[in-house]
């Protein structure tokens, strides 16, 4: 099955800017697609270097979301996931 | 020789401060510690003025090298006697001691104190002077002695309850600490302090009849820590920044995001974020192989010198990595800071919500309070 990979920042930045929720973005997934991700956390994933992006950051399969939320997230990998099947 | 010092108490049921107080000065440049107990007769904050009155005199005495004798002396002069109990208003116990183990110590009306080496008690030559009813003793301690000193509340906990009449006593608990180092030889004395308060407190079914309090000095080796924090100011250190830490003979810790990317980066391992773990209020840990504990950079160090602050290690739940941070230290001796000065750009940004203190502001208030407030070596290296 494919698996479609998050990483979450944990970085400072993208922690005070709004991300403190993102790590435990796993609690929020419907429980029947939690076997169809995998979530991982970097100390920095480098956007925050780039002043024209908004904070927090994340990346599910390598595309970057800037602003992102819990419920951004959750949304888009529920999207990705419909559309695999 | 490292002096682990540290000390507790429990008030009296019902009383907010204690009547016991412990204070202690590591005095650097001449290779010296002095510790103080002092027992304010009765409770509350009356006794509590008194011990404190009687511990700063004994500590400001003896710490500006007045023999302890004399200092002794002057302190019973100043000292009140109860007009009903004809007895001082408080009791005091001095330690002198030097790194090389030449240790004093003056006792004056509490509990005796004792010495143990490793698991046994140390028999110390103590000369009682009749007249002013002060004793003296003195002995070399060294590596892996331990001086605990308690106020009665501990020696007379449980007084008065059918299995111990006349309560603890110091036999049991010379017992219960000698089996307390068997199993445990090098509990800190952290660990030690609370584990003799909590069983005296137990004694009293957890409603203590005095003030309980309890210190102990741990002569040991010391236990080497290493924090590194910040990418260093010249991009080319990045890799003896790594090697200075790799080779530190001892306890490693790296507190940043950026700093965890430049060692995964040389080291060539990857840093994994721990996401099982976590909780709003501060990034999670992360784990690079070879070194102890990954936190978080200037969040995580300003909310561990709010808890070493305020001593409240007990209150905050203790994955919190703050709270890690914290304990790493306190079990550790020797702390040295390698503190990067690169400045981070992207917390220069206006937009940021809270003031992210400057890293250095940080840590040169850690490295104060384990300094002061822990007696800790400190040593702080910029690169
Ligand atoms: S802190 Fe999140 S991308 Fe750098």
């Amino acid at each position: 099955m494919k698996k479609h990979k998050v990483t979450i920042c944990t970085g400072t930045l993208c922690h005070v800017m709004g991300g403190s929720e993102l790590p435990a973005l796993s609690q929020f997934i419907p429980p029947q697609y939690l076997n169809q991700v995998e979530i991982k956390g970097s100390p920095c994933i480098n956007h925050c270097k780039n002043q024209d992006m908004k904070p927090p950051f994340a990346e599910i399969d390598g595309d970057i979301f800037c602003e992102a939320t819990i419920d951004k997230l959750v949304k888009e990998l529920i999207k990705r996931i419909e559309n695999d099947s | 020789m490292f002096i682990d010092a540290d000390y507790g108490h429990k008030p009296k049921l019902g009383q907010i401060v204690c009547g016991d107080v412990f204070m202690n000065e590591k005095i650097k440049n001449e290779n010296r510690l002095v510790a103080v107990l002092s027992d304010g007769l009765g409770s509350g904050i009356k006794a509590n003025i008194l011990a404190k009155m009687t511990a700063s005199m004994a500590l400001n005495f003896t710490v500006n090298n007045q023999p302890l004798e004399r200092s002794a002396i002057s302190i019973k002069q100043t000292l009140p006697i109860c007009e009903v109990r004809k007895i001082a208003f408080a009791t005091f116990t001095i330690v002198d001691t030097e790194f090389d183990g030449f240790t004093r110590i003056i006792e004056y009306g509490n509990p005796q104190f004792v010495v143990f080496r490793r698991n046994q008690l140390l028999a110390l030559k103590t000369v009682v002077n009749a007249e002013n009813e002060l004793s003296v003793s003195e002995f070399n301690a060294e590596i892996e002695d331990r001086i605990i000193l308690f106020s009665d509340g501990v020696s007379q906990s449980g007084i008065g309850r059918k299995d111990m009449p006349f309560g603890w006593g110091n036999c049991e608990m010379i017992k219960y600490i000698q089996n307390k180092l068997t199993h445990n030889p090098h509990i800190s004395a952290k660990d030690l302090q609370k584990t003799i308060i909590s069983r005296a407190s137990l004694n009293d079914n957890l409603k203590p009849q005095d003030d309980t309090s309890c210190g102990v000095l741990y002569f040991r080796t010391p236990r080497q820590l290493i924090l590194c924090s910040g990418p260093p100011y010249d991009k080319n250190k990045d890799a003896q920044m790594v090697e200075m830490v790799s080779n530190f003979p001892g306890h490693k810790v790296i507190s940043g995001g950026t700093t965890a990317q430049i060692f995964a980066r040389e080291l060539k391992r990857p840093v994994e974020v721990d996401l099982s773990n976590v909780s709003p209020e501060l990034p999670p840990i992360a784990t690079i192989e070879g070194i102890d504990l990954v936190t978080e950079g200037i969040l995580t160090l300003g909310k561990s010198a709010e808890i070493l602050k305020n001593k409240e290690h007990n209150g905050v739940s203790s994955n919190n990595p703050a709270m890690l941070l914290s304990e790493t230290f306190l079990n550790h001796d020797k702390i040295t800071f390698l503190i990067g000065t690169r400045i981070n750009e992207a917390h220069q940004d206006p937009k940021m919500p809270v003031e992210l203190e400057i890293r250095r502001n940080v840590i040169k208030k850690i490295a104060y309070l384990l300094e002061k407030k822990y007696l800790k070596e400190v040593e702080i290296k910029y690169i």
